[in-house]
């Protein structure tokens, strides 16, 4: 009855939060707005785009009612790019996560705001960033999830044969998943308490992360007894702690 | 602290988030959160799941009038309704086996406190103290009665072992942060504090997480 | 260390070395002396909850010696040609010949005693192992790619050696690298049906 799963999502969990996001689709039939729990859907007049989220966009597709358009970063060009920029400009790191989509206001022309959802504390899924105007050369957090639904489902909706994109999508898989190796290497080396992962994917963390918290907790309570002395002493010394600022980028993992 | 109003204050033209996708996200927050913390976190205020359960009971009773339509155009539109409500049941019922599993394996500890009873919905405290004195009995009906009377508790804390199981909240968690904000986190070695941006990603104890989850300068991943 | 957690338990049955600071009477036998009074000096493997035991409770009297009835040392499994190994070649010391609650003891004895030395050593070791293991978890469970960063895994030899000398806490890690692996295989291979 009770979940007997250990702490953190796994893979198929994470893949239904990723169904979540937007995608644009491009409608082959009309349809009138469906009034879902989570609001109404737009109505759909061919040809006029419209962003749904992805497992709406599947079903859709399954049905021949629509063709989903591939967000722009999912293109060989872009993938390309990222995978030279993870190798080359940043190995240590993961790739920048994609700037927010901003959009012109309508009341003040000439002037572009982020859209409200990134201001109300949205954030993925919820936040767009796989539809039709997502930034290409960036990787947001469900890429993976998408591209591989998009692939499977969707294949011959890309803009080239749908192997070459999933080659590279294979490439850029290997690359992060040796950095999120790597990651532990670097990280609470000398027990610092903050690492961060800027610009890791949903899937990678699933798949790491049972290890990579079994790392960091066992480090953790191996140090545990240094810790507590070092706080005595800390505490009884009148606390003059560590200058902070200068030493957490280089414990940082970054 | 809804910052829809004061956005709304602030420019009333906004283009304001509607309340169904608010509680969509608050929903998938609530489940990762809940998937991912090592203890039982607060049941959602405000009224979500009253709303999320009365909307989901009032959907699946146009589902059967639908059903019952057999006019092949409302078909589609069926099929999708059916769809995502199957996907909100789903989250529904996993927030809340997760919570289950977290209220079974430390339920004394649970129980104990008024503050940490108050995390537990009404009908999660009746089962959590029900499911315990079912526990109770058992083990007196099956060897704990044949102890001797001073070794019959079991909440006692003789010999430096609590032998109320805590959840450990030390543990390692991902969080990912909703707003530019300085971070402080224990290590081994040394604390660090250091100024992280909105969607950045960071691992650090969830003793450390939580002040940033309740505020909602942060949320679990 | 939680009540009910088994691995707690069985690192606290693990044996280390203890010296009896006080005569006893009647525990001759535990020093193969039957019937006679334990002597002040005798050195007994007890189990780590006695030890700890033992070495907190003084043996009552009023005046300002009041010595407790056992002084430990560390357990065999850490001793210093263990420790240094350690620092030498981390990867080449199988941690579960010595203890397969080896991470565990180690724990538990620096809860009692102050081992910074130790506990940096082990930090370190622990690190550059775990690293070591996911490495393997990635090529058992399916997930190495065309790219694999050369190590020693050898096809079994070397690779098997390594695996058979992680104590209880790498091989947990082993299981959750590996379980991730394979997760996130099943997964993929599960997209192509809808």
């Amino acid at each position: 009855m009770a979940l007997p799963l250990p702490p953190g999502l796994t893979q198929p969990e994470v893949a239904f939060l990723a169904e979540m996001e937007l995608v644009t689709i491009v409608p082959r039939q009309r349809l009138e707005s469906i009034a879902l729990l989570s609001g109404s859907t737009p109505p759909l007049r061919p040809p006029h785009r419209a962003d749904l989220p992805l497992w709406l966009a599947l079903l859709l597709k399954k049905q021949r009612r629509a063709n989903i358009v591939p967000p722009p970063w999912l293109h060989p060009t872009s993938l390309s790019e990222i995978i030279t920029r993870e190798t080359k400009d940043n190995p240590d790191a993961f790739s920048d996560p994609p700037p927010p989509i901003s959009r012109a206001h309508p009341s003040q022309p000439g002037r572009a705001r982020r859209l409200a959802e990134s201001e109300a504390g949205l954030s993925p899924p919820f936040v767009p960033s796989c539809t039709a105007e997502a930034p290409a050369g960036y990787l947001p957090y469900h890429w993976l999830e998408v591209a591989e639904a998009l692939l499977a489902h969707a294949g011959d909706d890309m803009p080239v044969a749908a192997g070459e994109v999933r080659s590279l999508l294979r490439d850029l898989v290997e690359v992060r998943a040796a950095k999120m190796r790597s990651s532990t290497g670097t990280l609470e080396m000398f027990g610092g308490g903050l690492t961060s992962l800027r610009g890791v994917g949903a899937m990678e963390l699933a798949e790491s992360r049972g290890f990579v918290l079994g790392v960091v907790d066992g480090v953790r309570k191996l140090g545990a007894s240094a810790e507590a002395t070092r706080r005595e002493e800390e505490e009884a010394g009148g606390g003059q702690g560590a200058s902070d600022d200068d030493e957490s980028d280089e414990d940082m993992g970054l | 602290m809804d910052i829809d109003d004061i956005l709304r204050e602030v420019d009333p033209t906004l283009h304001e988030v509607p309340q169904e996708k608010r509680d969509l996200q608050d929903l998938t927050r609530a489940w990762v959160a809940e998937r991912s913390a090592p203890e039982l976190l607060n049941w959602p205020s405000g009224e979500l799941f009253e709303r999320i359960n009365d909307n989901i009971k009032r959907q699946i009773e146009r589902v059967e009038e639908m059903t019952g339509d057999m006019d092949p155009k409302t078909n589609f539109a069926l099929i999708v309704i059916q769809t995502e409500l199957e996907r909100f049941k789903y989250l529904v019922r996993s927030y809340l086996r997760a919570r289950l599993a977290k209220i079974d394996r430390h339920a004394l500890h649970y129980l104990s406190t008024d503050e940490l009873r108050a995390r537990l919905s009404d009908m999660e405290l009746a089962y959590a103290t029900r499911h315990q004195a079912l526990l109770h009995n058992h083990y007196l009906s099956s060897f704990l009665s044949s102890f001797p009377p001073a070794l019959q508790n079991l909440n006692d804390t003789a010999g430096n072992i609590a032998m109320v199981d805590l959840p450990d909240l030390e543990s390692a968690v991902f969080i990912r942060l909703l707003a530019d904000s300085m971070v402080s986190g224990r290590g081994v070695d040394t604390d660090n504090t250091f100024e992280f941006q909105e969607s950045d990603i960071v691992i650090l104890r969830w003793s450390d997480a939580k002040p940033l989850i309740e505020s909602g300068r942060a949320e679990l991943v | 260390m939680s009540y009910y957690d088994i691995d707690s338990i069985l690192t606290d049955a693990e044996k280390i070395p203890c010296t009896f600071q006080l005569d006893v009477p009647e525990l001759g036998y535990l020093d193969n002396n039957p019937g006679q009074t334990l002597k002040a000096g005798a050195r007994v493997a007890l189990p780590l909850w006695l030890a700890e035991l033992l070495a907190i409770t003084s043996a009552g009297g009023s005046d300002d010696q009041t010595k407790s009835y056992v002084a430990f040392d560390l357990p065999p499994a850490l001793r210093n040609d263990v420790v240094q190994a350690l620092k030498a070649e981390p990867l080449a010391v199988p941690l579960r010949d010595q203890s397969a609650h080896f991470y565990s003891l180690a724990t538990h004895m620096m809860d009692l005693s102050e081992e910074p030395e130790l506990s940096t050593t082990l930090r370190k070791t622990f690190v550059k192992r775990a690293a070591e293991i996911a490495l393997h978890a990635r090529k058992l469970g399916g997930g190495a790619g065309k790219g694999d960063e050369g190590s020693n895994l050898g096809v079994g030899g070397a690779g098997e050696e390594f695996l058979r000398g992680l104590d209880e806490w790498e091989r947990r890690l082993f299981r959750k690298a590996h379980d991730g692996t394979k997760a996130g295989k099943e997964w993929m291979e599960k997209i192509k049906k809808y």
